[in-house]
Order: structure tokens, then C-alpha cells, then sequence
């Protein structure tokens, strides 16, 4: 029996180890990130966050809650920051070909740590058409997988009008645009056709 | 009670202790792999050859370059601050720099037409070859993280540097990969 605690004392003392080493690895301090969260297929979470636009700040009686978009496809959008190079491709991509990407009757929201009124300032720099949700604790992000160390990583799920997740990227590439094709054609199949 | 002969007990340890690191080499490379979203191409690794077209739609093969000279590439868009704001620097940095370096700035093509690039490039004369990723060929293989992104190898092709924004000091990584003393340790 003592060996066997040798052998699993061993084998923790790899996994503290080596984890830590593969993130540095990547350069930058270390972070380790198991992907998780919901897959296609699964009922999508419900949440409440509270909202900003280009225009305002939504109230508190009024934040958004996922279940009360059910009849629509909704597009969950995390990302680490605003203003940041990456989230603004990101950001103003979906603003640019809002109509082509997504289309009527889809509710897109983008969710990172920021405050209301960062998010406020961030959505009118680009005239965007949708909701930025605040998630300042990563509660909503660690439900769906996208927790990183200190912001959000980078994902984008797609949920039908029943509330079923069709699609999600875990990686997504905001500077590839194959990325944003495949999005545009799963929003597609997700609203019918 | 059954007893296990110790020759079979040391066996069946062995079997979990594998298991068990197997279990962990797993989560290690997944880890390594989920961190490495944001953070772009790691240094040390090998520079991509991929092929990315020109402006004019000229496929350019990054082979012709990396693996052959020293390489500088930045991930760079029109509508970039921070890309913006390097130009100076890359300017000054092509002045010294360029008769040895190759640059080579790749447009993300994120919210940009081919028109609008070509038009940018006339007027601000960017110091470096443009490509335009539209099939993201550059974007999948160095994976950078925002535009400003910018990718230094050596002659043999090993990335030595990586980095992103609008301040960065580009000097000691070029003076490495050219072989000459740093006149400012790296400090600006």
C-alpha cells in the first residue's frame, strides 16, 4: 500500500507540475484552462446579466435574461476585453456584416468582464448593433466554458429558438475569416435554412 | 480474503501510476493548448511557410524567405490603432534593419476590401511587403491574438520574438537575429 501512495504522490506532484509548464511554454504568464462548458446538443444555461448598447445602459428590472429570448437564435459572444486589438476585429466584424453574418430575428450579445459603461463607450466606437453584457466575475463565462485567468477566453456559441445549443467555437479566431464563415453558417442552419 | 501475489500487486500499481500520468500528460497539453488562444504562435517554435496572396492576388510562398534570412511579420488591419501607432517604428526599425530583415506585413482582412488596403498602402507606404490573408492561411498557422501582432524569426526560421500593441521595442530581437551588439540593451 505504501508503494501505492508513492506512485499517486508521484503522479500529483506531475500533474502540479506539468501543467504549468506547458502553458509557459506559450509564453506569458502561466495559465491553465481545461475547455468545458455545454456542448451542441445541450440545453443552453440560463443566465441574467446586466446590458449596455451604443446608446445606453439598460436598467437593472430590465438585464437580459437568456430564456426570455427563446423564439429567437440567440449568439453568445465572450471575449478578454474591450478596446483591446483582437475583440474590436471581433466586435466590429459582427457590427460591419451584421445583416450578412446574422441577419433579422437573431439576438447577439457579447459578455466580458467589463463594466456598463465601458461597454457603453466600447459599442458606440463601433456602432454596434447589439448588446455587450457585463460579467465582471465570470460566473456566466465558467458556465459556458470560457473562463479564462482574468478575462474571458475567446468562444462563440449559437442557440436555436428552442433554447438548444447548435453550435460553439471554443477557439474562435477573431483574425480568421474562415471562422466568421462558419459562424454566418451555423446561424444559418440554426434559424432554419 | 484473497491475497495478491506482490509480483502482481507491483503490476497493477504500475498500471494506475500510467494511467494516471497519461491522465495527466492530457490535461497538460489541453491546458498548453487552451492558453495558447490568446497569446499567438510561441516562441522557439519553427515560423509557418505558409502561402498568403499578395495585394494583387499573386500567391507569395513564406519558404522563399523563412528558414533563409531573418524575418519580421506583423498581423496588421487598416483600422488598427496600435498598428498605427508601430508604423514610425517599423519605419525607423526598416531603415536600419532592412537590407538584412525581411518584412513582411500580413492584412488581416478582418472589415477591410482589397481596394481600401491598396488605397492605404499607396498613400502611407508601410514598410513592408503586404500580403492579404482573406483565406486566413497566415491567421490559422501563427495565430495571433490582435492585429499589431508582430512574429520575428532567424535565419534558421525559430521564432525569437512575439508581441503585440503600439509600443514595442523591436531593437534587441533585430539585433540578435542579425548578429550585431546591442547598443542599448534592449532598454529605450
Amino acid at each position: 500500500m505504501r508503494i501505492h501512495y508513492r506512485l499517486m504522490g508521484a503522479a500529483a506532484l506531475f500533474a502540479v507540475v506539468a501543467t504549468p509548464l506547458s502553458a509557459q511554454a506559450q509564453k506569458g504568464p502561466p495559465t491553465a484552462v481545461v475547455v468545458s462548458g455545454p456542448e451542441p446538443g445541450a440545453k443552453a444555461p440560463d443566465f441574467r446579466l446586466p446590458w449596455a448598447t451604443k446608446d445606453s445602459i439598460g436598467s437593472v428590472a430590465d438585464d437580459f435574461v437568456l430564456r426570455n429570448a427563446r423564439g429567437k437564435t440567440v449568439v453568445l459572444a465572450f471575449y478578454p476585453a474591450d478596446f483591446t486589438s483582437g475583440c474590436t476585429a471581433e466586435l466590429k466584424a459582427f457590427t460591419d456584416r451584421y445583416d450578412e453574418l446574422f441577419g433579422e430575428g437573431v439576438e447577439v450579445v457579447g459578455i466580458s468582464t467589463d463594466s456598463l459603461e465601458t461597454h457603453r463607450r466600447f459599442a458606440a466606437s463601433l456602432g454596434a448593433p447589439f448588446k455587450l453584457l457585463s460579467d465582471p466575475s465570470q460566473r456566466v463565462a465558467r458556465t459556458y466554458g470560457s473562463k479564462g485567468d482574468t478575462n474571458a477566453r475567446r468562444t462563440v456559441y449559437v442557440i436555436d429558438p428552442s433554447g438548444t445549443i447548435t453550435y460553439r467555437d471554443m477557439r474562435f479566431g477573431a483574425l480568421d475569416p474562415r471562422a466568421y464563415d462558419a459562424l454566418q453558417k451555423a446561424v444559418r442552419e440554426a434559424r432554419g435554412g | 480474503m484473497t491475497t495478491v501475489h506482490p509480483v502482481a500487486r507491483r503490476a497493477s500499481y504500475t498500471r494506475v501510476l500510467v494511467h494516471v500520468l497519461v491522465a495527466c500528460a492530457l490535461l497538460a497539453a489541453s491546458a498548453g493548448r487552451a492558453a495558447a488562444q490568446d497569446e499567438g504562435i510561441a516562441v522557439g517554435s519553427a515560423a509557418p511557410a505558409v502561402t498568403v496572396p499578395a495585394l494583387d492576388g499573386t500567391p507569395v510562398d513564406l519558404a522563399r524567405y523563412i528558414g533563409k534570412k531573418p524575418v519580421l511579420i506583423e498581423f496588421w488591419a487598416t483600422w488598427c490603432t496600435s498598428c498605427q501607432a508601430m508604423m514610425p517604428r517599423l519605419t525607423a526599425m526598416h531603415e536600419r534593419f532592412g537590407g538584412e530583415v525581411e518584412f513582411i506585413g500580413i492584412n488581416v482582412t478582418i472589415s477591410e476590401t482589397r481596394e481600401g488596403v491598396a488605397a492605404y498602402v499607396k498613400e502611407h507606404a508601410p514598410p513592408f511587403l503586404t500580403l492579404y490573408d482573406e483565406a486566413g492561411e497566415g491567421a490559422r498557422a501563427y495565430n495571433p491574438p490582435a492585429t499589431s501582432f508582430i512574429v520575428i524569426a532567424d535565419r534558421s526560421g525559430r521564432i525569437v520574438y512575439t508581441g503585440a500593441g503600439g509600443t514595442q521595442n523591436l531593437e534587441p530581437a533585430l539585433l540578435a537575429v542579425t548578429g550585431r551588439a546591442s547598443p542599448t540593451n534592449g532598454k529605450e
